[in-house]
């Protein structure tokens, strides 16, 4: 019912990735991998997550920080958020995801929790899949039978449910250059610390005659899982973007959410809340564009 | 002593408790250690309402490492409550559980998880029963009894009368009646329940606990445990703040007194967040009709309220609220004729105390509010209307309160010119708006003929001061202010008074830390041992000087014969004398009590109930989305009388401090329960409380006025801004966004429902 401590398990510091994936092989479903534990051992402390095995992976090198380069952008999972956050790179130019990064929780959460831990809890607010999603980010994942890579998009099945297999580690993820700007809006019942009530990220390239190109919104708190908003995409691409087709946009996209009604807010303001969102989104992608 | 001469007092010095909580070397309730100590763990109810048909421990007693296991039926079952007629709690429940996450079980184990893992393994068998969630359950014909002391659900009335309230509407030009409703609130402070209880070989408990009112706590659990108060003493570690959520004991006391006696070692108990908030104190919910009269200019002629606050399943501190809430539809607004029907009821919720203000607050965010429907009604200027009504000095409200200086119209004219409110009438953005409120709240009403409050100042050969009061440092800076007014009448510097422990042993237990008492009676009482101590030190002073006593001025750490400043001698001089010479100890007594105000008759209303009623006036600017609805608080502006104040910053402190806290009651928190009585919000996650982006940028303005009772003519000062802001904000989203919304808390999906509704959609 209430927070407890922590139950009993035992703790294992793999030092290097081979050894940490020995280790999920050896105990399976049993085994949980921690990485700023604000997730999961709020969920072992509250007894709905009860692994006998805890493996930390900020023992192993190379699953953090930032680099890139003109093709694009490589963040380790164990990356946290406060150096998103610092990153000026991811500032300037994946600013959808620096968007996301510095309205979640407190100074003191981003300090602990890491990118590959938001989107392995994948939970439908997670703060960091709506801009990746639209920066076509991919997921890099090494497991028992080596590594493999998969869309962020393609990463969540259902509310706190990550198509990882229990034997994958999520290693870095990529995001290619973009060519467009894009930007993410949170709504929140309060200024900081606190889940989204509704997320929305959007993204489009202008072409030499300011048409919208390769254009791409995704919605976060607002279905099981984070979700694209195909439909209202379809409304700016290919056209010149304005206030009216950011309203269009956004009646459209506030039909193609299915959210629930729950403590925090009701279904129907959810939805009137995504079109807004929506719509500021746009527009802030657009003047930043300009 | 005009304002000038001060030395100490009014002056911005290092609080005493600054320091080592900066550093975080002050030691709360839950750092205490005792050799030997157990750890308890309390097992709660799953469900709401329910009959205990039996409780096995048989298995947590097996568990190695567990000593000891309690339950209700442990405790003499003698009731205990706050008033003689409202006696209705056991320390634990016995024969049925009231709310859910009340305990019902307690473990003392070796460590903290083994006595986790004990309460796995008791068994409870409940029978449930159906719940009593709101007022209007409460008081259906058929709706089952929540409390077994009490053949009724409504634990407490309060029917006022004062004035001629019909011809006081037959005057009216015009009358409005309104609803407002007001929803459960956590109280919201930083340090969760906690305690260290030992006993003695003679028996004697020693309780250690994050307590704001040793003395209800010392008085209630003595009589339920069957202790003489002789073999009670509390100690009051630092406290994490309290807001009126730690008055009186708790299960968490009760529980790790039991344990200690049946143990024979300390007990400590930790609660963690999670129990705080589902199970403990939160704010009335509140159901109230106003209806107000007024002629056609804004003059108030009358004013009628009926009002059903929902406490929980004891009546606690609630006979007060009921009380509270009536007696403040005289305040702080001239209102020459008021009727008032108060209704406490009995719910199967959180147990209610109260927050900041009491309910105080909910009185003012109704009847300012229904002033400011009433202003826009006749199109009067919302500042105006407030300056027209607003008490003035050496006026006696119709219930019969004596207000002898009041600042209320300064308050108003200045938090008016701060906020911009007549640039602002000209043009502003659209969605923007300021709201404005009034509010009082008194210095320490007196609630028994017992209350008073006492210091004791024991001055040491080294002439430093020792000082020892009756009263609690809960965060609100009582400690500070008392160290200052005896520096100021001793004539020494701020430093060389030093703040003793807050132990029952060596203080006279103050009645306790509420209705913004501790400044005004303390203080006044910390004044008379000051002047206690003085008066010995001009007798052996006198003598050196030759002069006579009453000659003698104190300042700067001498002592001067009046008007022949060159003949002085330092403060040690007498010191000295006493200890070295005469072998005499100097100790320093005083004492306090407004024993020339009424005891008031909380069934009928009369009387009057305090000294130093303090105001507020204050003046919220924010912008609202539009398409959202979320408000955004710019700026709060507070011209504030709190008479003379005592340490500018602390005071500035607290009236921004209620503000904030008032923010999250108006705008975010809610504590939310399912069909069955279980709270669903538990968790900081999702009972929201505002953070500090959340609160606009403050500005208090200090009305100086000079309370003649007061010490150094200053007033309380913790609660008024908590009883002004409410309204405050709810006005200005009306002025911002033209919707009036009366159910607490203003959420944005309830303004775009109304604005939607406004347009017709
Ligand atoms: C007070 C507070 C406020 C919060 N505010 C927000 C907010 O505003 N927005 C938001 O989106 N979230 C918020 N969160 C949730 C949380 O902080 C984030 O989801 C965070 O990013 C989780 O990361 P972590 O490193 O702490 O993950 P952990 O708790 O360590 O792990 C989370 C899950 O991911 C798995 N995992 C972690 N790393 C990997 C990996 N590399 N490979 C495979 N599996 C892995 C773990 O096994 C676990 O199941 C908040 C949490 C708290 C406590």
């Amino acid at each position: 019912m209430f927070i407890r401590r922590l139950p009993k398990f035992e703790y294992h510091a793999p030092a290097s990735l081979p050894e940490a994936l020995d280790l999920l092989a050896l105990y399976g479903a049993d085994a949980k991998l921690l990485a700023g534990g604000t997730d999961l051992l709020l969920a072992m402390k509250k007894r709905t997550k009860t692994p006998a095995h805890v493996i930390n992976l900020k023992s192993i090198p190379g699953l953090s920080g930032i680099s890139g380069d003109a093709k694009g952008l490589k963040i380790g999972a164990l990356t946290t958020m406060a150096d998103i956050m610092r990153s000026a790179l991811v500032k300037e130019t994946y600013t959808p995801l620096w968007d996301a990064v510095s309205v979640m929780g407190s100074p003191q959460v981003r300090t602990l929790a890491t990118l590959g831990g938001n989107l392995v809890s994948a939970v439908p607010s997670a703060d960091t899949a709506p801009p990746l999603i639209v920066l076509s980010a991919q997921a890099h994942l090494t497991g028992p039978s080596g590594e493999r890579t998969c869309p962020v998009e393609a990463l969540f099945s259902a509310p706190s449910t990550c198509s990882l297999a229990p034997t994958d580690i999520l290693t870095h993820i990529t995001i290619p250059f973009p060519q467009g700007k894009g930007a993410y809006l949170k709504l929140m019942r309060r200024a900081a610390l606190d889940l989204a009530l509704v997320g929305v990220a959007a993204y489009f390239c202008l072409d030499a005659n300011k048409v919208c190109t390769h254009a791409k919104i995704a919605l976060g708190a607002v279905a099981p899982t984070p979700i694209r908003a195909t439909a209202s995409e379809a409304i700016i691409e290919g056209k010149v973007l304005n206030a009216a087709l950011a309203a269009e946009a956004g009646s459209a996209s506030g039909k193609e959410c299915f959210p629930i009604t729950d403590l925090r807010s009701s279904l129907e303001y959810r939805c009137s809340m995504v079109e807004v969102l929506t719509e500021r989104a746009l527009l802030e992608a657009l003047k930043r564009s300009n | 002593m005009q304002k000038e001469e001060y030395q100490v007092v009014g002056k911005p010095v290092e609080r005493t408790d600054g320091r080592v909580k900066a550093t975080g070397k002050a030691r709360y309730a839950g750092d205490l250690i005792a050799p030997g100590m157990l750890y308890g763990k309390i097992l709660r109810s799953p469900v709401a309402h329910a009959k205990i048909l039996n409780i096995d421990t048989s298995e947590a007693k097996k568990l190695p490492g567990v000593i000891a296991v309690i339950t209700g039926k442990d405790f003499p079952g003698i009731p205990f409550g706050t008033r003689p007629d409202t006696r209705d709690q056991t320390p634990m429940p016995i024969t049925k559980v009231h709310h859910f996450g009340e305990g019902v079980a307690a473990v003392a184990a070796l460590d903290e998880d083994t006595a986790e893992e004990a309460l796995d393994l008791i068994r409870v068998e409940y029978e449930e029963l159906p719940v009593v969630l709101t007022a209007e359950d409460a008081l259906r014909p058929d709706a089952p009894l929540v409390n077994e002391f009490c053949s009724s659900n409504i634990a407490y009335t309060s029917d006022f009368r004062f004035g001629d309230p019909e011809a006081g509407f037959k005057e009216a030009d015009y009358i409005r009646e309104e609803k407002f409703s007001s929803q459960r609130v956590a109280v919201g402070f930083i340090e969760p329940h906690a305690c260290l209880a030992e006993v003695d070989a003679t028996g004697r408990v020693l309780l250690q606990g994050s307590k704001q009112s040793p003395y209800p706590t010392w008085r209630h659990m003595c009589r339920a445990l069957d202790l003489p108060l002789s073999k009670m003493r509390l100690v009051t570690p630092f406290v994490g703040g309290a807001f009126s959520g730690k008055h009186d004991p708790f299960d968490v006391d009760f529980a790790a007194v039991k344990l200690a006696q049946i143990t024979n070692r300390p007990v400590k108990i930790v609660l963690n967040y999670d129990e705080v908030l589902a199970g403990y104190r939160q704010r009335n919910a509140m159901n109230a009709v106003l209806k107000m009269g007024v002629k056609k200019n804004g003059r108030i002629t009358a004013l009628k309220a009926e009002c059903i606050l929902e406490g929980g399943p004891i009546a606690g501190i609630g006979p007060f609220n009921i009380y509270f809430f009536g007696a403040w539809l005289n305040l702080p607004y001239k209102v020459p004729a008021v009727e008032y029907h108060g209704k406490l009821v009995y719910s199967n919720r959180a147990p209610c105390g109260t927050v900041r203000g009491q309910e105080i607050v909910l009185a003012q965010y109704s009847v300012d509010s229904l002033l400011g429907i009433v202003a826009e009604d006749l199109g009067i200027d919302q500042v105006e209307i407030r300056a027209l009504n607003a008490i003035t000095s050496n006026y006696t409200t119709a219930n019969g309160v004596v207000v002898d200086a009041c600042g209320l119209s300064e308050c108003i004219e200045k938090s008016a010119a701060t906020i911009a409110w007549k640039e602002s009438r000209k043009s502003r953005p659209k969605g923007r708006g300021i709201g404005f409120s009034c509010a009082s709240h008194p210095s320490g009403v007196r609630l028994g003929g017992h209350f008073g409050s006492s210091v004791l100042l024991k001055l040491q050969e080294d002439g430093k001061v020792m000082l020892t009061h009756g009263g609690t440092e809960i965060g609100q800076g009582a400690n500070t202010v008392f160290c200052q007014m005896a520096a100021e009448i001793l004539g020494i510097p701020f430093e060389d008074v030093i703040q003793g422990p807050s132990d029952s042993d060596t203080a006279i237990l103050d009645s306790g830390m509420f209705s913004d008492r501790c400044t005004y009676w303390d203080g006044n009482a910390t004044i008379a041992a000051a002047n206690d101590l003085k008066r010995q030190l001009a007798e052996l002073a006198a003598k050196k000087l030759q002069a006579k006593p009453e000659d003698l001025e104190f300042k700067n750490s001498r002592v001067y014969a009046k008007d022949k400043p060159e003949k002085s001698i330092s403060i040690l001089d007498p010191v000295r004398t006493a200890y070295y010479d005469n072998g005499t100890p100097l100790y320093g007594k005083g004492y306090w009590a407004a024993t020339d105000i009424d005891l008031v008759n909380w069934k009928t209303g009369s009387g009057n109930l305090a000294h130093g009623i303090d105001f507020i006036a204050t003046a919220v600017e924010m912008d609202v989305d539009l398409k959202t609805g979320q408000a955004s608080l710019r700026k709060g502006v507070s011209g504030d009388d709190a008479g003379q104040p005592i340490h500018p910053v602390m005071l500035e402190g607290q009236v921004n401090g209620g503000s904030a806290h008032m923010t999250g009651h108006a705008l975010l928190e809610e504590c939310l329960y399912d069909e069955r009585g279980r709270m669903l919000n538990y968790s900081w996650r999702d009972y929201k409380q505002p953070t500090a982006l959340d609160t606009p940028e403050y500005v208090v303005d200090h009305i100086h006025t000079h309370d003649p009772y007061g010490p150094f003519g200053a007033k309380g000062a913790g609660e008024a801004s908590s009883c002004s802001t409410i309204a405050a904000i709810a006005n200005g989203i009306y002025d911002a966004v033209g919707v009036r919304i009366t159910d607490l808390p203003i959420t944005p999906e309830k303004i775009i429902r109304e604005m939607k509704k406004k347009e017709g959609k």
